[in-house]
């Protein structure tokens, strides 16, 4: 069996080879029927790419522990659904399932847009083959998941953090984002090649960059909501590396997304598009790398996994080659259109664009600063959440606030009468929010009460496009169904102003205590009143769960009884948080009961955090979804514009 | 008009790494020596540690991941659950007088696993 897998993989690797050499060759001479061959390549690799998932999947189904990989990641208890996740708990498996979800993109781009665009396709299909040529040779010769031994009794089963429901959707979502920003990259990188920089790459693509943002957007939401709900320290998001892995690639693309539009309506920021697609890509190759090398630890130990150097060359060679070619085609990316006004929507979008990228690269400099400060001075300095959140503010509230203007501001250039009769309704009812949440005692944050000023503004500008639309239209669906993407857009405006406020008011208004408590004592936090009745204890297969019971009260009234505690476990000898959380739905505000530290007499250190409204962000991750499908789904009259332009342009 | 827009992002930043410095240093045990401000500790724990971090203060010794030098560190606040003899731990303090004095709450432990990301405390 792994004789197959390993020669699938080989299989996988000649064909990528062949997509890339075969097919700039055959693009360079404008050979049409080699370029389909290519292409064809490319389908043909996601078969035997498919091939050696197949057997992959089948030996962990099996717990056929010959395999090594096997061996590491499973054992015969584990239940099928966690055997599935460990595809891509190990190092190789992740790698696999990158030239799985790269193969299957890739034939689906080069089949939807061949007939369309076969000159674009002719030089996009050799630089999808390049990056699935260097996937398919870590997976042949560095690091290979089909590598054998004599069978051992048991596995070593997979890593208890892992075992968890999220773990089977968060890791593949991420994937299915990092993968997907290679399609807009190699339709960029393909038109630059042709010499044809007109708009077509970028409608051709328009798409799948969605598809790609918004599997990474809800992938880190669900690990948010995993780290929130199960990892018992009561935050969301800590600005780890990790995690910011997975965040620089999605701003950037969303910097893209909304560029794009300037390109399609206008013919302005060519370079700065191409840019964009090139630091995205980039990104999602170093956001990999973080994941997949020891780099984090310390520069110097990320050669203990061999993929490190590889990885970092492969980034700099993609790096330097796109930014070579962008250089040399730098005469057909003028722009004949120049920016009329600073006041237009044209230059809201600039601004909007100039912040995101601005935010993306400072979360860059801080997740590299260790690396660099250990390279230059010889002693890691590392930058903790102040360096993080002053700029999620500097430049995350400008953006807010953008995202209440830009959709309303006129083209080319806005009179400020027009911007007058625009703004003063939301601009009233901002201000009377403000001066109302002040009032009541938002005052305490500034940014929190600016961050929720802001957002009723863009809520306010949302409600107002939407009812505008209605009376024109006269049905709210057809509205929707006829420019689905205007409004799918608005939609997820819309939740990025939920995400807002929740992250406002959660972070900024929320309020803790710590405390010692015996049995029957109480603490009182934010109006709820914590009293400590009793602790049991009961035992199951693989752990301990020691559970306190809190009733948590506001004024006489009992609201909840909940029940934080901790569970150890015998084999992996690990203790577990196990954090309680009460939703009152009413106040909307959660709260989380940690049990810090139990005292074998029964004193528990009890943690209280009050966090309001930080069930929106999740409510924004549904929103979020919805808005991106309504974005995403096939619209005939676009269809139709779209025919037409390829018709102009050939 | 671009440009302008860059200086300014760039202006932002580097007003902020000016008044707020460039970021904790991290050392090793061993490289402790010397350094009086505050500081991020990496290293491993060594031999028993006592106390709870509550009652008692939490007393342990850290020494580097490949080496000998341990420094004395001592700490209060919540332990994290992963906190045991021989895992690799990150600790902010002062080196007062050869025992390093740790602010409260800020022990965490590393990850084991590369894959998960190290939120088994509070960060």
């Amino acid at each position: 069996m792994a004789d197959l897998g390993r020669a699938a993989l080989f299989v996988s690797l000649g064909l990528a080879v062949y997509a890339t050499v075969v097919g700039g060759w055959a693009a360079r001479t404008h050979k049409r029927r080699l370029s389909d061959s290519a292409g064809n390549a490319l389908f043909a690799a996601l078969g035997s790419t498919a091939v050696a998932a197949a057997v992959l999947l089948s030996a962990l189904l099996r717990h056929d522990f010959s395999f090594v990989y096997v061996a590491q990641h499973t054992s015969t208890e584990l239940p099928t659904g966690y055997s599935i996740s460990a595809f891509w708990g190990g190092q190789e498996g992740s790698l696999l399932l990158w030239l799985l979800v790269l193969t299957a993109y890739a034939s689906a781009a080069v089949l939807i847009n061949r007939r369309r665009a076969p000159d674009l396709v002719a030089w996009s299909v050799p630089v999808l083959g390049g990056v699935a040529v260097f996937f398919a040779f870590m997976l042949v010769a560095v690091s290979s998941p089909f590598e054998t031994q004599t069978a051992p009794i048991e596995g070593a089963g997979l890593n208890p953090s892992l075992q968890n429901p999220y773990m089977l959707a968060h890791p593949p979502l991420l994937y299915l984002g990092y993968v997907g920003l290679t399609v807009p990259f190699a339709f960029g990188m393909g038109a630059l090649l042709a010499g044809r920089t007109d708009e077509r790459w970028i409608v051709a693509t328009r798409r799948w960059t969605l598809i790609a943002w918004t599997a990474l957007g809800v992938g880190q939401l669900l690990g948010a909501h995993w780290a929130y709900v199960e990892v018992g320290w009561g935050g969301y998001y800590a600005w780890d590396p990790v995690e910011n892995a997975a965040l620089m690639p999605w701003l950037a693309a969303t910097a893209f997304l909304h560029s794009v539009m300037i390109q399609e309506k206008r013919g302005m920021l060519k370079v700065w598009n191409v840019l964009l697609v090139i630091l995205a890509f980039c990104l999602s190759l170093f956001g990999t790398f973080l994941t997949r090398s020891g780099v984090v630890n310390s520069i110097h130990s990320f050669t203990e996994s061999p993929l490190g150097p590889w990885f970092l060359g492969f980034i700099c060679v993609v790096t330097a080659g796109s930014l070579a070619l962008v250089f040399w085609r730098l005469p057909l990316l003028r722009t004949k259109t120049r920016l009329e006004s600073l006041v237009s929507r044209e230059a809201a979008f600039l601004y909007n664009n100039l912040l995101l990228v601005a935010l993306c690269l400072t979360i860059l400099w801080g997740v590299a600063f260790p690396m660099l400060s250990e390279l230059v001075r010889g002693e890691t300095r590392t930058v903790g959440r102040p360096y993080y959140d002053f700029f999620l503010r500097t430049f995350g509230l400008p953006l807010l606030l953008l995202m209440g203007i830009g959709p309303l501001i006129a083209w080319r250039r806005a009179s400020l009468r027009s911007l007058g009769r625009m703004f003063v309704w939301p601009a009233g009812i901002a201000v009377a929010v403000g001066v109302v949440l002040l009032a009541l005692g938002a005052g305490s944050s500034t940014p929190g009460l600016v961050a929720y000023t802001f957002s009723a503004f863009v809520l306010a500008t949302i409600v107002l496009e939407f009812v505008r639309g209605t009376r024109a239209v006269g049905s709210f669906t057809q509205l929707v169904g006829r420019n689905r993407r205007r409004y799918g857009g608005y939609i997820v405006h819309a939740s990025v102003v939920l995400l807002a406020l929740g992250i406002a008011g959660s972070g900024a208004y929320g309020s803790t205590a710590e405390r010692k408590l015996s049995r029957g004592q109480s603490l009182s936090v934010a109006g709820y009143t914590l009293t400590y009745r009793s602790l049991s204890q009961q035992r199951s297969a693989n752990h301990i769960a020691l559970r306190a019971a809190v009733d948590v009260s506001r004024g006489d009234k009992l609201v909840a009884r909940v029940q934080p505690g901790k569970n150890r476990y015998f084999a992996e000898q690990q203790v577990s948080n196990e954090m309680a959380i009460h939703t009152d739905w009413l106040r909307a505000e959660d709260v989380d009961v940690i049990a810090d530290q139990i005292n074998p007499g029964g004193a528990i250190y009890f943690k209280v955090l009050v966090k309001p409204l930080v069930n929106l962000i999740w409510v924004a991750g549904l929103v979020f979804l919805a808005g991106a499908l309504v974005a995403l789904w096939p619209d005939a009259r676009e269809q139709r514009r779209l025919a037409a332009r390829y018709a102009l342009a050939s | 008009m671009i440009a302008l827009s860059i200086a300014g992002v760039l202006a932002i930043f580097l007003l902020y790494t000016s008044i707020a410095g460039g970021g904790t240093p991290t050392l090793k045990p061993s490289q402790l020596a010397g350094h009086n401000d505050r500081v991020s500790l990496v290293g491993k724990v060594t031999g028993k540690p006592s106390g709870d971090g509550h009652d008692t203060a939490l007393r342990f010794h850290l020494r580097d991941r490949d080496g000998t030098t341990a420094v004395p560190v001592v700490y209060r606040g919540s332990v994290p659950d992963l906190f045991k003899t021989g895992r690799e731990v990150v600790v902010q303090g002062k080196l007062v007088d050869g025992m390093f004095v740790a602010a409260p709450g800020t022990l965490v432990t590393k990850c084991p696993s590369k894959y998960a990301p190290a939120k088994s405390s509070n960060t």
